[in-house]
């Protein structure tokens, strides 16, 4: 019993943890990125992020549906982050299609000078007085890897608290519960970035991860500890239908 | 002349505006609507109409709490702050519910359940929201200098927990796990009071915000939506209890949605320099 309740506490903190990490590596532009003035996707931290775990959540879940008994917690979390990462990859690609052939601007970095993975030159393409356009290969590349922590994280947390052997809520309960703590990683993750960020090759990645994935470590110990707390009055569990 | 006129107009909205929340000012809203909401909540037999006021004074609260915190601007926009609340709440409102499901969670005195069991879930997210916004404003963590943001989370953890165990409570009349799992959570409503308590918290700011942004019209709003999350509730209740407790519900969103929506278009008139019709709402006298 204690195992369970331990290896549950520490699979909510591993997800919340990484639901913060992947907060931090997604090309986030806000209001400027609207008007192809920043490097980016033309929307919040918080948005993206909910919308590429719930994608993420529910090829989990459905993934889930094909055991019977006690899933496979591995495959589950990997189904979820494939999800996640499909959810990524479209929203990204649509968005520079729309930059590049709506708005007419080439997709280029705004923080560093040669691209870290194509090295090609980046300056050159930027519009003076903006502050990069679109999404570069190294924010792609990035995004797709925060789609695969956020919905590992996610599918993590839903797959511990749904499967029978360890915490055994509803589907729905697991479900929902999973997306409220992974909602309070990501606004603690986006508080921390403050606006915008571009990818792991900006400079704030580097300055305020440390700070992102302490405080992500502190509210998920919390939330697991509440969810123990849940587990141990034996009323959620078996998930009565 | 220019400032005369604009004197004028600023003083003249406090005097014609007759609901006023001068007597509830921030510390007082927030004693009040804990008490009732607390109230509220620790009865799930009551009447569903009674709950729905309840709900809907959480409400005002909670966008209370969103005004005084996403004032100093957030960084994230408005939303992410009513968000963080509601994503609080369901976990304190799944917590407090397991609590209050055991047989020392609620007490039976003469066939009225009180369910202390839900404070404790409220009690908790407390905590996790006073332990964030500690996170969020420590000069050693985000350091994001927004004054009073330790408090605004506490509150926010409190109030999105009671909202969401109040509408649950609406759906299921009991908090007994065996009701709450197929009325509220398998069928999947629990997103729509998600996503109701969300906007009852963040809207009201996120559309009033501005340089003119007054604390009375941004409450009317959160009053307003809180009618509608009531009509809502109030057809999910008929569905998942009976029409006695529904339609009280349903009627009583109807009458504040009107009400406020009057009162709130009435204050954005008044206060507004001038108001040209595009005819495509028909506004009241505009």
């Amino acid at each position: 019993m204690i195992e369970t309740l331990l290896l549950v506490l520490v699979c909510i903190i591993i997800g919340g943890i990484l639901s913060s990490l992947a907060v931090h590596l997604m090309p986030v532009g806000g209001a400027p990125a609207a008007m192809a003035t920043a490097t980016g996707i033309a929307t919040g931290c918080v948005m993206l992020m909910t919308g590429a775990a719930v994608t993420g959540l529910f090829t989990a879940s459905t993934v889930a549906s094909f055991w019977a008994t006690n899933p496979s917690v591995i495959l589950v979390a990997l189904s979820g982050a494939v999800g996640a990462m499909l959810m990524m990859g479209f929203t990204m690609f649509v968005a520079n299609l729309i930059y590049i052939f709506g708005a007419g601007v080439v997709p280029c970095s705004g923080r560093v000078a040669v691209d870290p993975i194509t090295r090609e030159s980046q300056t050159e393409y930027k519009t003076p007085r903006t502050d990069g356009h679109g999404v570069p290969t190294v924010s792609y590349v990035s995004g797709i890897l925060g789609g695969f922590s956020g919905g590992f994280g996610g599918a993590l947390i839903y797959v511990v608290l749904v499967s029978d052997s360890y915490a055994h809520f509803s589907v729905a309960t697991a479900g929902i519960v999973a997306m409220g703590i992974f909602i309070a990683n990501a606004i603690i993750a986006a508080y921390n970035i403050g606006g915008t960020i571009e990818g792991f090759h900006d400079p704030k990645f580097k300055a305020r991860i440390r700070t992102g994935l302490t405080c992500a470590l502190i509210v998920s110990v919390l939330c697991g500890v509440i969810v123990v707390i849940a587990m141990l009055t034996g009323t959620l569990v078996g998930g009565v239908m | 002349m220019g400032e005369e006129e604009a004197k004028e107009e600023k003083a003249k909205p406090k005097e014609e505006f007759k609901l006023s929340f001068d007597y509830f000012n921030e510390s007082r809203l927030g004693i009040f609507a804990l008490i009732i909401g607390a109230l509220i909540a620790i009865f799930p037999g009551l009447p569903a109409f009674i709950e729905g006021i309840g709900m809907i004074i959480v409400f005002a609260w909670g966008a209370d709490s969103v005004r005084k915190t996403a004032r100093y601007g957030l960084g994230t926009g408005v939303p992410s702050i009513g968000v963080l609340a509601v994503g609080f709440g369901i976990v304190g409102g799944i917590a407090g519910i397991a609590i209050a499901s055991t047989h020392f969670g609620t007490l039976v005195v003469g066939g009225v359940e009180i369910a202390f069991g839900v404070l404790a879930g409220v009690a908790l997210l407390a905590l996790l929201g006073f332990v964030s916004g500690n996170l969020a404003n420590g000069d050693k963590f985000i350091d994001m200098k927004i004054p009073g943001l330790e408090r605004g989370m506490t509150e926010l953890g409190i109030a999105g927990t009671l909202a969401v165990l109040i509408e649950t409570s609406i759906l299921a009349g009991t908090y007994h796990i065996t009701k709450v799992l197929p009325n509220v959570v398998n069928n999947g409503l629990i997103a729509a009071i998600f996503i109701l308590s969300a906007f009852g918290m963040l809207q009201p700011y996120n559309t009033c915000l501005g340089a003119d942004e007054r604390r009375g019209r941004t409450l009317l709003m959160s009053i307003e939506i809180g009618g509608i999350a009531s009509i809502i509730l109030g057809i999910a209740a008929t569905l998942t209890l009976s029409a006695v407790e529904g339609v009280p519900l349903i009627v009583l969103g109807a009458v504040v949605w009107v009400a406020y929506y009057r009162a709130y278009m009435k204050a954005c008139m008044e206060e507004a320099y001038a108001t040209p019709g595009t005819g495509l709402i028909k506004t009241l006298g505009g």
